[in-house]
């Protein structure tokens, strides 16, 4: 475990010394999720939300209800990119000293998401947490429920960091699936309209994406007051996707490194 | 000791046909190769680009696994185990990549140290002693973007060497690097064998190198083992003669005569041609004072006087003859005897 801990932390260090080496960097990464914010936020300004299907949205928290949805998308947007930026590392032939050590893969890959998630959300963390606490009136927090939920989300959103990275190391032409789960996973996860009103087809859509039940576990228990009790069924389903990922990530890293050696391909870019 | 047996490594690979079509094809990057490392020698894995040398030290360092042959690793079968063959080894590449440009040097010993799980305090003591090695104590904090491609080279050493591996694999080290920082590297190479009595395997394409670095060498081509043995074993048919090119002002017929004398009483064996007014001599003997003499002796004005290096490619071609050669007596033998 000691051995485990020092290449996840060594990762995250090294990952923060190589990529976040500059303030300009924290401010890019907020500057596009804080338009797409403002955006949503003007265009619901339009018109009145009070009274719609979702029980918990009303005209005084749909600036929360939308922060929550970004701050959240922010996390899980970051491990899409920092899996997408791990994948330099065959270009620049790092990789294929670390496939050489003894480091526990997971390990690895771990690091590479903790120090992306939340190097890449700091900042969007920092504002969402001003904007809902200058709206502390309008929201409606159960503190016990929300500790449990973020704890949850936080792995979650780790773990799919953690999958993508798995799955980005397979072979050069994984980068397709940045398109897919970039901009896809902020429409279908409900980051700005509630998936309740969704289609059925964009309902099974957004049943894909983690963030989707992350997002309303967190919504519910920040807006609505909800208890361990009430947002049970989600997070039992959290819980099932954390169990679901992490075995896949398992399954992936032998998958990879065993094609990896078939094919020759970690020199391959 | 390693010890490989009939080694092969083959890829199916999809090669297109045009802007629809594709079809697959296995290629044969090793073919069929067996060697052995001891601990404290330096072998060398000499071939031209294609040959299948990095692809054979992806195979030993167990990044790559073999399509079929046996690899023991101190008796232990390494493609079954190659977790435990990972602790003991490292490998070290030529060229820039391979190491984080935006961290210091020490910064990117310490990441590939924690890697190894190596615990802090003999961390901090090997990656102090490590830099002092290769020279970069000085440079220790700074970005490696801003080292030369020797300090780099220098840095990679010290990676390669985080771990302190029983057995190192050098790739191609001294690619692209200057003749001053060459002959640096190859007295830490040396050092490493004979010092610190750990097994190399170095593959090159410089003759001159591998010549001067290597206890035993294996020649590779197309994925095959052409040739093995120790430096004197292979000084004739890998490393070539001595040769020359000699002319002076108003060299004639005369003048080549008194040369050829001259040469043979040094060396009988010593082959010597007569061709636009130059003789090219080939021999066992270093010449370069023995004709620099005959020009004084004569009172004759020396016009050229050089020694040309013999070249891998030079060294396959003439393999290449031998071979075709010995193939056909083989054949003739038979057609006789038969």
């Amino acid at each position: 475990m000691k051995y485990f801990i020092k290449v996840l932390w060594a990762e995250a260090v090294k990952q923060h010394r190589n990529y976040f080496n500059n303030w300009m960097i924290y401010i890019s990464l907020f500057v596009w999720p804080l338009l797409s914010f403002l955006s949503a936020y003007y265009s619901y300004s339009s018109f009145n939300v009070d009274g719609t299907l979702i029980s918990y949205i009303n005209g005084n928290n749909i600036l929360v209800f939308l922060m929550l949805g970004y701050m959240a998308m922010s996390f899980f947007r970051s491990v899409v990119q920092s899996a997408w930026n791990f994948s330099r590392e065959r270009q620049s032939g790092t990789l294929e000293y670390i496939y050489l050590s003894t480091a526990n893969r997971l390990a690895v890959l771990m690091g590479n998401a903790l120090s992306s998630v939340f190097e890449s959300s700091i900042v969007m963390l920092i504002f969402g947490l001003l904007i809902v606490f200058s709206n502390r009136a309008s929201i409606n927090v159960n503190t016990i429920s929300l500790l449990v939920v973020i704890f949850i989300f936080i792995i979650m959103a780790l773990l799919w960091g953690v999958f993508l990275n798995a799955c980005f190391l397979y072979s050069r032409d994984t980068d397709f699936l940045f398109t897919i789960l970039e901009e896809p996973m902020e429409i279908f996860s409900g980051v700005k309209v509630p998936i309740v009103i969704f289609p059925a087809w964009a309902k099974i859509i957004s049943f894909i994406f983690p963030l989707t039940y992350a997002l309303e576990a967190i919504r519910q228990v920040m807006l609505n007051g909800a208890s361990l009790q009430a947002v049970s069924t989600i997070l039992f389903v959290c819980l099932g996707i954390i169990m679901v990922l992490l075995f896949a990530t398992l399954i992936t890293i032998v998958v990879v490194e065993k094609h990896m050696r078939k094919t020759g391909n970690v020199v391959l870019f | 000791m390693i010890e490989v047996k009939n080694l092969k490594k083959t890829y199916d690979v999809k090669r297109r046909d045009g802007l629809f079509k594709s079809h697959r094809e296995t290629i044969e990057a090793v073919k069929d190769i067996s060697m052995r490392i001891d601990a404290g020698q330096i072998v060398g894995l000499l071939g031209i680009n294609g040959a299948g040398k990095t692809t054979t030290i992806k195979m030993l360092t167990t990044l790559i696994e073999p399509t079929s042959g046996t690899y023991s690793f101190d008796g232990m079968d390494a493609i079954v185990h190659p977790a435990e063959v990972k602790k003991q080894i490292n490998m070290i590449a030529g060229g820039e990549r391979m190491i984080y440009w935006r961290l210091s040097a020490y910064e990117n010993l310490w990441y590939y140290g924690q890697l190894y799980g190596i615990d802090n305090s003999v961390l901090k003591q090997r990656i102090e002693n490590l830099l002092k090695m290769v020279g970069l104590q000085d440079k220790a904090n700074l970005p490696v973007e801003t080292f030369s491609k020797g300090m780099k080279q220098r840095l990679q050493i010290a990676r390669g060497l985080i771990n302190d591996p029983k057995y190192i694999f050098l790739d191609e080290p001294t690619i692209g690097l200057d003749a001053v920082v060459t002959r640096e590297l190859h007295d830490e190479i040396k050092s490493l064998a004979k010092v610190k009595e750990k097994g190399i395997l170095l593959t090159s394409h410089y003759l001159s190198e591998v010549e001067e670095l290597c206890d035993y060498i294996y020649l590779v081509n197309n994925g095959e083992l052409i040739v093995e043995g120790t430096k004197k074993d292979l000084t004739d048919f890998v490393f070539l003669r001595n040769q020359y090119v000699f002319s002076t002002k108003g060299m004639d017929k005369n003048v080549y005569n008194g040369l050829k004398r001259h040469v043979r009483n040094v060396d009988n064996d010593a082959e010597i041609l007569f061709e636009n007014g130059k003789a090219m001599i080939t021999s066992n003997v270093e010449l370069s004072t023995i004709l620099a003499g005959f020009a004084i002796q004569e009172s004759l004005t020396i016009v050229e006087l050089h020694k040309m290096e013999p070249s891998l490619e030079q060294a396959m071609i003439k393999l290449s003859k031998d071979m075709k050669k010995e193939a056909e007596r083989e054949i003739l033998y038979k057609s006789l005897v038969g």
